[in-house]
């Protein structure tokens, strides 16, 4: 199972048999069983033959629309499924209220604990490095997370959480050609915040996919206020996964120099920077191994990858919120 | 039709009341190899069809129901003999694996003694892998075990309240297994995070 990238531009999605085939310039480029697909993702501009679609449908496999740039566009959504319990649940739960609290709780646990491993890691790999005034600081939003009874505080704690990370992501990075002072985007500006941005835009595409197969509405989140069409939910489920997928393939691509100042290119006046085809290839096949590597998961005790693991924290998040188990336990990995 | 129960519910409940929400309160139902087993059998099973077969006359696929019961479902296959009509319920694996299969040909012959105005006193389920047709005896004892299974599905289905998911041995080849997590509250519970 995995996820299929289509890059190539006006490049014609077509179904023969079981079998999803990719063809461009009257060259078949792929040729996969439809059994082995869980998802498609297409950036730029191509077609998709009334069998693919209706095929997807059917198969409740996502598709989502990128740009070439890698920002999202939206997507072709299986239907949802018949878990009302789950969706009732859901919207029973609408902040403020109790489960509410504790899950937007758990979400920026989940993720400032990851951002603390992340930068532990570095320090044991580098231990030259001045991450600790970081650490201290993420130690210190970490800590008041559990006593802290407002969402718009843990928000705070959040946000200081994460400027501490991001004030040290620079350092983290080992490779001539590369450097990062802030998080910039819409458009991003430089490479590394290009290669965030654009591996968040695929992470959106795979916690979405997991949130709605779950059962989720995806547009009614916790951590993140309504708001017209935006899939809170998964970007909620999103945080804890940002440093452990995303950030950790941005950071291996650049410090395996699988990708060199080389492979950006940028706009003219906009300054906005993006990934040439060859370059956004090579980072695609990064990401895709990293979904698909294995870890044992914490909670459950099982060996799963990382896109077992999105479903995962979905089901775990929907038996918190049927009440089936105590708590919601955020993806926390060493 | 509506609020009619599905026959196969009740075996479903009998298993696992927790799957039986799953299947017909949520429609998750998943395949995994051995409900695609089931198909297949049931695909050559489930073509309508009547033949005649020595004295005994065989109508395969049709549709079952029990006013009284409020049951509906498909047989796989009635036969008749001597007067007498009976269920056979084709089923993978082999005699004596799960009690709960006599359930659904009890519904079964509760439905066709609904349909014929005959008593049914014997039904049959065969088992495909050992080609064995195990009789099964449509006692006063099962029917009573089968008419409380009823009233609990129809009551499952009414509400729409999950029953617990329990962890046993038979969550081991259960299609459901990856959706229900059987195990996950006593893990959440057990967890320290890091």
């Amino acid at each position: 199972m995995g996820t299929l990238y289509i890059t190539q531009d006006d490049s014609y999605l077509g179904k023969t048999d079981e079998r999803l085939t990719v063809r461009a310039n009257k060259q078949t480029l792929l040729d996969v069983p439809l059994i082995k697909v869980d998802g498609v993702v297409v950036f730029g501009r191509s077609t998709v033959s009334p069998a693919v679609v209706i095929e997807l449908l059917e198969r409740n496999i996502a598709l989502s629309f990128l740009t070439h740039t890698g920002r999202y566009l939206g997507r072709l959504e299986p239907e949802l499924t018949k878990n009302i319990f789950v969706r009732a649940a859901q919207w029973k739960a609408i902040a403020p209220s109790e489960p509410a609290l504790h899950l937007v709780r758990g979400f920026i646990r989940g993720k400032l604990k990851n951002y603390r491993n992340a930068l532990l890691r570095g320090l044991r790999e580098f231990p030259e490095l001045s991450l600790q005034p970081a650490l201290t600081r993420l130690e210190q939003a970490i800590a008041p997370i559990d006593t802290t009874h407002t969402i718009d505080s843990l928000r705070g704690l959040e946000g200081s959480g994460s400027a501490a990370y991001f004030g040290s992501f620079d350092a983290l990075i080992r490779a001539e050609g590369f450097q990062f002072t802030h998080r910039n985007r819409r458009p991003p500006t430089d490479p590394v915040n290009a290669l965030l941005s654009l591996g968040y835009a695929l992470l959106r595409h795979d916690v979405q996919s997991a949130v709605n197969l779950v059962g989720f509405d995806p547009y009614l989140g916790y951590l993140h206020t309504q708001r017209y069409g935006r899939p809170s939910l998964a970007l909620d489920l999103m945080e804890e996964f940002r440093p452990i997928v995303v950030d950790a393939v941005v950071l291996s691509a650049i410090n395996r120099r699988v990708l060199s100042p080389e492979n950006f290119e940028t706009e003219p006046l906009s300054h906005a920077v993006s990934l040439t085809l060859e370059g956004l290839r090579s980072f695609l096949r990064l990401y895709e191994q990293k979904k698909q590597s294995k870890f044992k998961h914490p909670v459950l005790q099982t060996q799963c990858t990382y896109q077992e693991a999105f479903e995962i924290q979905a089901r775990l998040l929907a038996k918190y919120l049927m009440g089936e188990t105590e708590k919601y336990p955020p993806l926390v990995l060493k | 039709m509506d609020d009619y129960i599905p026959i196969a519910a009740l075996n479903q409940y009998a298993y696992c009341p927790h799957r039986c929400w799953r299947m017909f309160c949520l429609g998750g139902f998943i395949d995994n190899q051995y409900t695609i087993e089931g198909t297949s059998l049931h695909d050559r099973v489930h073509t309508v069809g009547e033949n005649q077969r020595e004295e005994i006359w065989q109508i395969r696929a049709i549709w079952l129901k029990s006013d009284q019961y409020h049951l509906i479902g498909k047989a796989d296959l009635i036969e008749s003999g001597n007067g007498r009509w009976y269920p056979v319920e084709y089923k993978r694996g082999h005699v004596g694996e799960f009690e709960n299969d006599a359930l659904q040909v009890c519904a079964q012959a509760l439905c066709l003694e609904a349909m014929t105005g005959k008593p049914v006193t014997l039904g049959y389920l065969y088992y495909a892998q050992s080609h064995q047709r195990q009789p099964v005896e449509i006692s006063t004892e099962l029917r009573q075990k089968t008419i409380a299974i009823i009233e609990k599905v129809r009551h499952l289905l009414e509400t729409g309240d999950m029953p617990p998911a329990i962890y046993s041995s038979r969550c081991q080849g259960c299609s459901l297994y990856e959706q229900c997590l059987p195990k996950a509250a006593d893990k959440v519970k057990r967890y320290r995070e890091a």
